[in-house]
């Protein structure tokens, strides 16, 4: 029998930003177990969330991801509505789908980039980086701020998308759509690339239902799920299909994440033309009522949950957060063994973890 | 999305949640909310590519021990062991023990997450 | 490699992506979120802005009749700019430098005194949004 050694993964890692620590056994150069240990970036948010005021819980919760963090906006105030319910303008869900989807395309950019680097190409994890900026740039030029965007505020939005805006988020969309497929061209055919992706870390369909996955690692693996098929925001009238590879190796969810990426600019264009005029905002009187309710939406990195109860005050009882990393670190238990130590950190990036999410 | 709710007695858990997931059902999250004496715990299921959704929930006594759904599924270990330091739900036979630092360290609050501990919100960035 | 040529070569004879940033600098967005400045003659001290602050960044002293502003806890969300009954706050576009010690600014609003400016606002005020 070969010789067991335990390597720790982590927490501070080349291919991770962010603390997760992996406590991987090896035998010989093969995994044959995993102990995740996380709670190195724990910020207590949910506790934070129950001593605010709900209209301050917004920019807190912004601040639980720094890339999905339009996302967690949308949630929280969308949890925060349903507790009235308020019935929103019908410009202010366009507004909001228009900039969920630039989010997931600089999202996606930039996990691209990210599994680039992961298996050393890093030339090509540079040019997603630098088409990632000019999605940043629209951003920053409709809602003020790169990344941090600040711009949902209970019963509506507080920035504007104006003709002129419109004009160069189209111009800029295509000219981002005719860039990437330029990269995604060399992802997806290159030979570097798939002798590094194909075939490792394999969730067959009944795995990631069993493991609760989330988001492209379960629509990697065949399962047709996304929070968006919910028809919250403008997502009902759109034309949307969820992207779903068989696969269900890095390769699959590499390749979901690619189709996905063609498909936000896609769903951006359709709604910045079919953008309806109207109000931006509606007032909301008083305090949140003693109602429950859940939020599902759809972050780039799969479906993010949140739960609310309100007791009438300006404070909510109680704020739950399920980010989509959460629910993808079972599946690394189940991914990982059996793979060769050099495959581990393809592997593990390829559920796009972001553990500052998990840990609120 | 809580018109599915299911009220149900700790017991039947293991049992009702069995038969969400051989329907086809995925695992979602779990909630849990201190009522003052009680803790109420609540379970989300999603069926049907996410449209629909099935909450079960149960309500016990602090002191009274819970089963684990993680001998079932390992995707609600990270929860139920989460629920177990920030409410102290007790949570036994779970199928991977953090001992109570999933998240939180040696010298951090004790269930900090009850509405007894931590009243006030420090003031925090200077 | 080849399916990468076509962007290497595309670089090779492209200009840089980059700019020499200290020398040349970017025009930022119209309504970019830089930061926010107060204006001392319309501000009455009324402490909407205080109160509602996600981040704690302003406190008052009624008795001192101060405003401090503690710009390291800024968030520049501008809820401040937005709700104030006066238009007292404004945003400025451009980004503040960084700072080596966490300044202080304490501000002497002069806006009671000059009931004027307090009548103007009123006439031309706007329902605040629900931040």
């Amino acid at each position: 029998m070969a010789a067991r050694t335990t390597v720790p993964f982590g927490p501070q890692h080349p291919v991770l930003p962010e603390p997760i620590q992996l406590k991987i056994t090896y035998e010989d150069e093969k995994v044959v177990e995993v102990v995740p240990a996380i709670g190195y970036g724990h910020r207590g948010i949910e506790k934070a969330c129950e001593l605010n005021e709900y209209t301050k819980n917004i920019y807190l919760c912004e601040r639980i991801c720094g890339i999905c963090s339009y996302i967690h906006s949308v949630s929280v105030v969308e949890v925060t509505e349903k507790l009235w319910p308020v019935e929103l303008p019908p410009r202010v869900k366009y507004l909001r789908t228009i900039w969920a989807e630039m989010s997931r395309t600089h999202s996606h950019l930039l996990w691209l980039g990210l599994l680039a680097d992961a298996f050393g190409f890093e030339s090509m994890f540079l040019q997603f980086w630098r088409i990632r900026e000019r999605v940043l740039d629209l951003l920053e030029m409709t809602t003020g701020q790169r990344v941090i965007q600040s711009v949902n505020v209970v019963g509506g939005v507080r920035r504007d998308i104006s003709p002129e805006q419109k004009k160069t988020c189209i111009e800029t969309l295509n000219t981002v759509r005719k860039e990437s497929e330029a990269l995604i061209k060399v992802l997806t055919k290159d030979y570097t690339v798939k002798s590094r992706t194909i075939g490792k870390g394999v969730l067959t369909k009944e795995q990631a239902l069993q493991l609760g996955c989330a988001g492209p690692t379960l629509r990697g693996s065949g399962v047709r799920e996304d929070a968006r098929l919910t028809k919250y925001d403008a997502y009902g009238e759109l034309n949307y299909e969820p992207v779903v590879e068989e696969a269900g190796d890095s390769y699959a969810r590499a390749l979901v994440r690619a189709r996905e990426l063609f498909q936000a600019i896609d769903l951006q264009l359709e709604a910045l033309a079919k953008l309806p005029e109207g109000e931006i905002a509606v007032r909301v009187r008083g305090n949140p009522p003693a109602n429950e309710d859940v939020m599902r939406t759809e972050a780039p990195r799969g479906e993010l949950f949140y739960y609310a109860k309100g007791n009438g005050t300006r404070n909510l009882e109680r704020l739950k957060v399920r980010t989509p990393t959460f629910a993808n670190i079972p599946s690394l238990l189940v991914m990982l063994p059996g793979c060769e130590l050099a495959d581990v950190p393809v592997i593990v990036l390829s559920i796009d973890p972001c553990i500052s999410c998990t840990e609120r | 999305m809580m018109e599915n709710l299911k009220a149900i007695t700790k017991d039947e858990l293991l049992n009702e949640g069995e038969k969400l997931l051989t329907g086809g059902a995925k695992f979602i999250t779990a909630v849990c909310r201190d009522l003052g004496e009680q803790l109420e715990v609540t379970y989300f299921f999603s069926l049907k590519g996410g449209t629909e959704m099935y909450p079960l929930r149960y309500t016990v006594n602090k002191e009274e021990e819970v089963p684990s759904f993680s001998q079932i599924t390992l995707a609600t270990v990270l929860i139920e062991n989460e629920m177990k330091e920030m409410f102290g739900l007790k949570v036994k036979d779970l199928a991977l023990d953090f001992g109570g630092h999933l998240l939180l360290a040696q010298d951090s609050p004790v269930t900090p997450l009850l509405k007894t501990t931590g009243k006030t919100a420090s003031k925090g960035g200077d | 490699m080849p399916w990468m040529l076509p962007t290497i070569l595309k670089n090779f004879f492209g200009g840089p992506a980059t700019r020499l940033y200290p020398a040349e600098v970017r025009e930022p967005f119209e309504h970019a979120r830089g930061q926010v400045s107060f204006n001392e003659d319309k501000c009455t001290l009324c402490g909407t802005c205080v109160r509602r602050c996600p981040a704690e960044a302003l406190s008052q002293d009624k008795e001192k009749n101060e405003l401090v502003f503690y710009p390291a806890r800024c968030i520049i969300c501008e809820v401040c700019a937005d709700i104030c009954p006066r238009k007292a706050i404004d945003l400025i576009y451009k980004w503040r430098l960084p700072f080596y010690t966490k300044p202080v600014e304490v501000y002497k609003p002069r806006g009671k005194e000059s009931g004027k400016a307090e009548k103007e606002a009123a006439a031309t005020r706007e329902p605040a949004l629900n931040n």
